[in-house]
Order: C-alpha cells, then sequence, then structure tokens
C-alpha cells in the first residue's frame, strides 16, 4: 500500500497558516486517490489549537511536535524533529507537501536533499495517476508505476505548463504556494478517534548553531493583498509611476480592496514588491480582480486567475488576458478608469440618496 | 579583525529576458533565440560576496563557481571584473536534464574539489534566492544540507564578526535578525544592496587575463569535469535526478468566454460592464 499523505503544517504564534489548511484541502483529494490516510505534521509550542484546527481542515493523523525550542521556526530544529521521526518510518509517506512560503523554502529543501528525492517548487496543481519510464541509461528507473504524484508548475521553456513527477523514491514532495487551492470546509466539531502521536524530541548541540536574536513583524502596517476582496492591479499599459495613483483612486471605490501589481512595474521600481501577483509574487484569489494594462503574461495568470470575477482593461485587442478574463474592455485606461470612478462615484451618491429618502 | 574568510559565490548563466529577442508574447521563453546573461539574483551574491570579503581578514579570498555549458564563462570572467580572486566552472555533457538534487550534488562535488584545491574548507556560500529559468530557490539550501552547513535564507543585510554571521533575513509577515555559525550558506535577497559597477582596474585585469596562456588563464578561469571533481556520473544529469518532467502543455483556458466591450465610447463600455458584471455591486463603497 502506498504510504502516507503528510502536510508538514506552518504556524505562527501556534496559529496555522492558511497555507497549511489548502494543503489540507488538496491533500485530502490525493489520499483518497492513493487509499491512504491524510496525515499532518504540526511543530510549535502549545500547539493544542493549532492540532485542532488541522483535525477539523481534514488531517486523518497528526505528528506532534510541542517543545518551547520549537515555538519559532528554526531550520535546524524543525529539519531534526522532521528527519528523525520520518527516519524511523517502515515506509516513508507517498507524498510529502510544505507550503512555498519564506519558511517552506528553507525547509523542504534540506528534507528533500537528506532523504535525496524530489521537490517540485511553486507547484499550481496536484494529481496523483500513473506513469511508464521506458528508456534511459539507468534500467533500475524503468517499469511502470501505477500512482505517482504529479506535480505540475509553470515552464519557463516554450511550453506553459509542465508535469514533474518522480515515482521511483518517496516521499515524492512538493511545495505550493498560498492561495493556490481553497481553504477546505472546516468541520465544526473535532471527529472522533484521530491518532495524535507525540513525536520523540532529540535535538542535537549542532542544531544550535543558528540562534533567533530577534523577530519583528508588523502586523498593523503589514501588506497583505491575498486578503482583499476586490485587487485592482496594473501593469506596464499604465505607462509610469503616476499611474499608480489611477489604480488607487479606482481601488478606493470599493470595499476591502489594494492595489496590485504585475512583475514588470515592481521590476522597474513603480510599485513594491509585497504587491506583485504572479508566478514569483503572490497567488490571489479575491472575489473581482481588475487589471488595467496588464498583458496577461502565463506568469501572471497563475497568479489570479482563479479570481472569482476577472475584468481586463487592455486597448490590445489581442491581449492575451482576454483569453480568460470575464469582462474585457478594449480602450486606454486613462479613458476607461476614470470613467469608472465617475460612474462608481455616481452609483454612490444615487445610493445614499436613496438611503436618506428611507 | 576577523580571521580571514573563504568565501564563494554560485552563480548561474540564464536566458536573458530583459531584451523582447526570444521572448514570446505569452511570456514564455525561447531559450535558443534568447541571449545570456547573468541570473539577477545571482548579482547580489556577488555583491555580498565581495562585502564579505571585506569584513574578513586581509588574506581573505572570493570564488566564483557555476555549472552550465562553455560559454558560461563568460559570467566567471564578470565576476573576475568586480573583484573574484578565481573562478571555476562545472561543465560536462553528462550534466544535462539534472533537476535541483542532481544540481546540488555535482556543485557540492564541485566545492569540495575547491576546498581540496584552496586548502581548506569555505567559510561562507553564498547562492541567489532563485534563478529565473530554474525558479526554484532550492540548489542553495540543498547544498547546505548536504555539506551540513548553517543556513540562512532571503538574507537582507549581515555583518560577521568572531566565528558568527549576524544576519537580518525575510520571513512570513516581517523580518526576522539571526545568528548563523561559519560555516554558513547564504541565499541573498534582491532587497540587498545592488552590485556596484566593475572598476577599470577590474576590467583591465580581464583584458589581460583574456589575452594570457591558458595555463595562466586557468588559474582564474579553471574548468573542470566530473571526473575532475570525483562526481559519480550515476547521480548526475537525467541519472541522478529524482523527477522528471514528464509532459508540457498549454495551460487550458480558463475562462474561456470572455465578453468583450469594444470599439464605444468610455463611458458606454463602462457601463455595459457595470451592467454585467452584477457582483460588483455588492463590494462599492457607500
Ligand atoms: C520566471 C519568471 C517569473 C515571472 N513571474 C512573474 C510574476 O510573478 N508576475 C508577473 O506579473 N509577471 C511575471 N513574469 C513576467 C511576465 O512574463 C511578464 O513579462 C509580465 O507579467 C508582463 O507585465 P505587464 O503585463 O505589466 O507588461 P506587458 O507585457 O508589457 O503588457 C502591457 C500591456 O498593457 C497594454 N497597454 C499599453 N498601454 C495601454 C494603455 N494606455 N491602456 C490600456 N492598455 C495598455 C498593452 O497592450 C499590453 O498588453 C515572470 C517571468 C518569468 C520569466
Ligand atoms: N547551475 C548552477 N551553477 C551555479 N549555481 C547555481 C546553479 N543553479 C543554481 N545555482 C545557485 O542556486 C540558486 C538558486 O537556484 P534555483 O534553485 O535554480 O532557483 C541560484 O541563485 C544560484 O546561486
Amino acid at each position: 500500500m502506498a504510504g502516507e499523505v503528510l502536510v508538514v503544517a506552518e504556524q505562527v504564534n501556534s496559529q496555522v497558516a492558511n497555507v497549511t489548511l489548502e494543503l489540507l484541502g488538496e491533500g485530502k483529494k490525493l489520499a483518497r486517490k492513493l487509499g491512504s490516510p491524510l496525515s499532518c505534521f504540526v511543530i510549535g509550542h502549545n500547539m493544542e489549537a493549532a492540532v485542532d484546527a488541522v483535525i477539523r481542515a481534514g488531517a486523518e493523523k497528526v505528528y506532534l511536535a510541542d517543545h518551547p525550542e520549537l515555538a519559532e521556526y528554526k531550520t535546524l530544529h524543525y529539519r531534526r524533529v522532521i528527519l528523525d521521526e520520518l527516519s524511523s518510518w517502515a515506509t516513508p509517506p507517498h507524498t510529502l507537501l510544505m507550503g512555498s512560503t519564506t519558511t517552506g523554502r528553507d525547509l523542504a529543501p534540506r528534507v528533500a536533499a537528506f532523504f535525496e528525492t524530489g521537490l517540485t517548487a511553486d507547484t499550481i496543481e496536484l494529481d496523483i495517476g500513473p506513469y511508464e519510464h521506458t528508456s534511459g541509461i539507468d534500467q533500475t528507473k524503468i517499469g511502470y508505476f501505477p500512482e505517482c504524484l504529479y506535480a505540475s508548475r509553470p515552464s519557463f521553456g516554450e511550453s506553459l505548463k509542465a508535469r514533474i513527477l518522480g515515482p521511483w523514491k518517496d516521499p515524492q514532495m512538493a511545495t505550493i504556494r498560498p492561495g493556490v487551492f481553497a481553504k477546505p470546509e472546516m468541520l465544526t466539531e473535532k471527529p472522533e478517534g484521530v491518532e495524535i502521536k507525540k513525536v520523540a524530541i532529540n535535538f542535537q548541540p549542532s542544531d544550535y548553531r543558528i540562534t533567533i536574536k530577534e523577530t519583528l513583524r508588523e502586523l498593523e502596517g503589514k501588506i497583505d493583498i491575498t486578503a482583499a476582496d476586490v485587487i485592482v492591479a496594473g501593469g506596464y499599459g499604465l505607462g509610469s509611476a503616476d499611474g499608480v495613483n489611477l489604480l488607487k483612486d479606482l481601488a478606493a471605490c470599493f470595499e476591502n480592496s489594494v492595489v496590485g501589481a504585475s512583475r514588470k512595474i515592481v521590476d522597474l521600481g513603480w510599485m513594491t514588491y509585497p504587491y506583485q501577483v504572479g508566478q514569483t509574487g503572490k497567488t490571489v484569489r479575491p472575489k473581482i480582480y481588475i487589471a488595467c494594462g496588464i498583458s496577461g503574461a502565463l506568469q501572471h495568470r497563475v497568479g489570479m486567475q482563479k479570481s472569482e470575477l476577472i475584468i481586463a482593461i487592455n486597448r490590445d485587442p489581442d491581449a492575451p488576458i482576454f483569453s480568460f478574463a470575464d469582462q474585457g474592455i478594449v480602450g486606454d485606461v486613462y479613458h476607461v478608469i476614470p470613467e469608472m470612478i465617475k460612474q462608481l462615484q455616481e452609483k454612490n451618491t444615487s445610493k445614499l440618496a436613496e438611503l436618506k429618502v428611507k | 579583525m576577523n580571521k580571514d574568510l573563504d568565501i564563494y559565490v554560485l552563480i548561474k548563466q540564464v536566458p536573458d529576458t530583459r531584451s523582447k529577442a526570444g521572448v514570446n508574447p505569452d511570456g514564455t521563453i525561447d531559450r535558443a533565440k534568447a541571449g545570456k546573461m547573468l541570473n539577477p539574483f545571482d548579482a547580489f551574491a556577488l555583491q555580498a560576496g565581495l562585502n564579505a570579503k571585506k569584513m574578513g581578514g586581509p588574506n581573505s579570498r572570493l570564488f566564483a563557481v557555476t555549472m552550465g555549458p562553455p560559454p558560461a564563462i563568460d559570467i566567471l570572467y564578470q565576476t573576475l571584473e568586480h573583484g573574484a580572486d578565481a573562478t571555476c566552472i562545472l561543465s560536462d555533457r553528462r550534466l544535462a536534464a539534472s533537476d535541483t538534487l542532481a544540481t546540488a550534488y555535482a556543485l557540492c562535488r564541485t566545492l569540495e574539489y575547491l576546498f581540496k584545491k584552496n586548502g581548506r574548507k569555505a567559510d561562507l556560500i553564498f547562492c541567489g534566492l532563485q534563478t529565473t529559468d530554474g525558479d526554484t530557490a532550492q540548489v542553495g539550501p540543498e547544498i547546505s544540507e548536504r555539506l551540513d552547513f548553517t543556513q540562512v535564507t532571503y538574507c537582507e543585510d549581515f555583518s560577521i564578526s568572531d566565528n558568527l554571521l549576524h544576519a537580518k533575513k525575510i520571513i512570513e509577515g516581517g523580518t526576522q535578525l539571526v545568528s548563523a555559525e561559519l560555516p554558513a550558506l547564504v541565499t541573498i535577497a534582491n532587497s540587498y544592496t545592488k552590485l556596484k559597477f566593475k572598476s577599470l582596474r577590474g576590467a583591465q585585469f580581464v583584458q589581460d587575463v583574456k589575452r594570457a596562456s591558458k595555463e595562466e588563464q586557468a588559474k582564474y578561469v579553471e574548468i573542470i569535469d566530473l571526473d575532475k571533481c570525483e562526481a559519480d556520473e550515476m547521480r548526475c544529469g537525467l541519472n541522478g535526478s529524482p523527477t522528471i518532467v514528464s509532459k508540457t502543455w498549454k495551460i487550458g483556458v480558463v475562462g474561456g468566454n470572455c465578453k468583450m466591450h469594444q470599439g464605444k465610447a468610455a463611458s458606454e463600455l463602462v457601463s455595459e460592464v457595470f451592467k454585467d458584471a452584477v457582483m460588483l455591486k455588492e463590494f462599492v463603497k457607500i
């Protein structure tokens, strides 16, 4: 039987990160296809609520490493508990998933290198399926593999998406960006009988070679474009850094809204990196995404294509963005956006009038 | 005063996406048509290496290392212009189709070969955050795991004292100050100081090296293959890669039926869209 599908949880202040819940939702589908349990590795300190959350998100088995030394993420300490635990298993996990966050990108490659196994970065699709390897110098690799982890990601080459797999060695690993998968429905009641295994903790002196001096999280001023309902994003079509003000004015017409950017204008310094949407920026799935002067290149698209409603403004009717937007306006951003703002404000005054009548 | 440091910078040559050549309208790249350049992220790593060298004792040394086809020698010369002391390229046909694990293995063999040749292990290895073509950010941490180095990823700034690297690094939702014992592997974020201009002296020096004899050149740009660094070919290239690309395709169009509004005055186009996009109303601020 195939091994478990294991999600390594991420936490800040003992609170489970959204990406972990998203991975549990997606991991469940993989586990069902394999007929294997979905398990979750929880690492931190005072993790009762976190354990509760991952179970309500679908984990059927929990590995818990709870220790004061683990309260904050630390490369070598976290690496130690994961490697020790997995090395003691008779059957390794079939699939191992982590968030493609600053933490996951620090930890996942260390785990992969230790087990000498494959790791696909920034995956946008996961599945289980067959693969037949027919040729190669290495004869030991030839064979039919009915249950491989399919991890797909945008590729740099001529084709747009590449399916990457490596069935020769378990765990088959992948990192996935926050926001790529939807959060699962959380159970209101914790199901009975979920096994919680406390893992052994044996730190070595060498694990203490890295120490944290200070952690600064700007909770108020922090820009998190992934939490907005409406994103007004701009691209090179804005023409100059001044165009960003136009985006801000339009965004100001909506509740819970924020501005976003294509990489090109971030590279040009018109906006800063936290606002970047796409493969090397944030993955967002707002209710409404308004793309202003963005061509819709693949690397941008993978970061926003799951938005509920996509409205695109572009003066080129053949721009790739129109192949996947819901509403397309062929026109100049400098004509269309001011008009939008005007009409939205008119709506507001009429709404206000309505309210006053009542 | 700090001790003398041996510093290595890992750099890669990638297709040039700054110009339009070889870049398709949909953002994909035609490798054959595109020019070549130093991975932009690695320019920050090079500057970090140059800065670290100044922090070390007077006999500190900076080495640049790459793995790739022979034209990648170009980027090694660039590092010499900026002040690297010596460079090395691992070039071998058997490395084709290496994934990150196989790349990390081969680079480790190269590093270990150089440690032996240079008489001691690295104190610091700098990597870029990621490459623009592989785009995984995995090669660095996979190397530090193999070499059992400490590791600081997403490093924005650093200093060195005694045997410690003090670094400021990006974490989820903020930054962190950490101290890591040397030897350490550091991946440099692109918020680090930009690569400074090369010096005239550096440019002149490289001109001289390029004109010198093969033996003289090899002192500054050493070309090695798998045999020279005693790498196991079964752990390199396609053989040594635990993953393969099994299929590539164009991503299916998600929406697919975009309602187009065009050929009218902006005011009309906008009111059409607002009529169709009913959902917008829910989010309009009152
Ligand atoms: C490895 C890799 C990773 C990448 N990661 C990302 C990423 O995370 N995010 C990202 O966005 N990109 C990313 N890119 C870059 C991506 O391929 C594109 O180059 C980029 O998205 C293009 O940005 P753009 O649409 O703003 O600019 P352009 O492609 O130049 O498009 C500008 C558009 O504006 C239109 N326009 C011009 N003037 C006007 C006007 N006055 N009114 C209306 N429309 C107008 C034009 O018709 C055009 O369609 C990545 C690339 C690589 C190779
Ligand atoms: N072929 C290579 N030669 C030298 N260094 C490399 C190579 N590939 C990757 N690296 C280093 O590893 C970093 C991360 O690369 P990647 O994992 O491909 O995103 C790069 O910025 C380089 O510092």
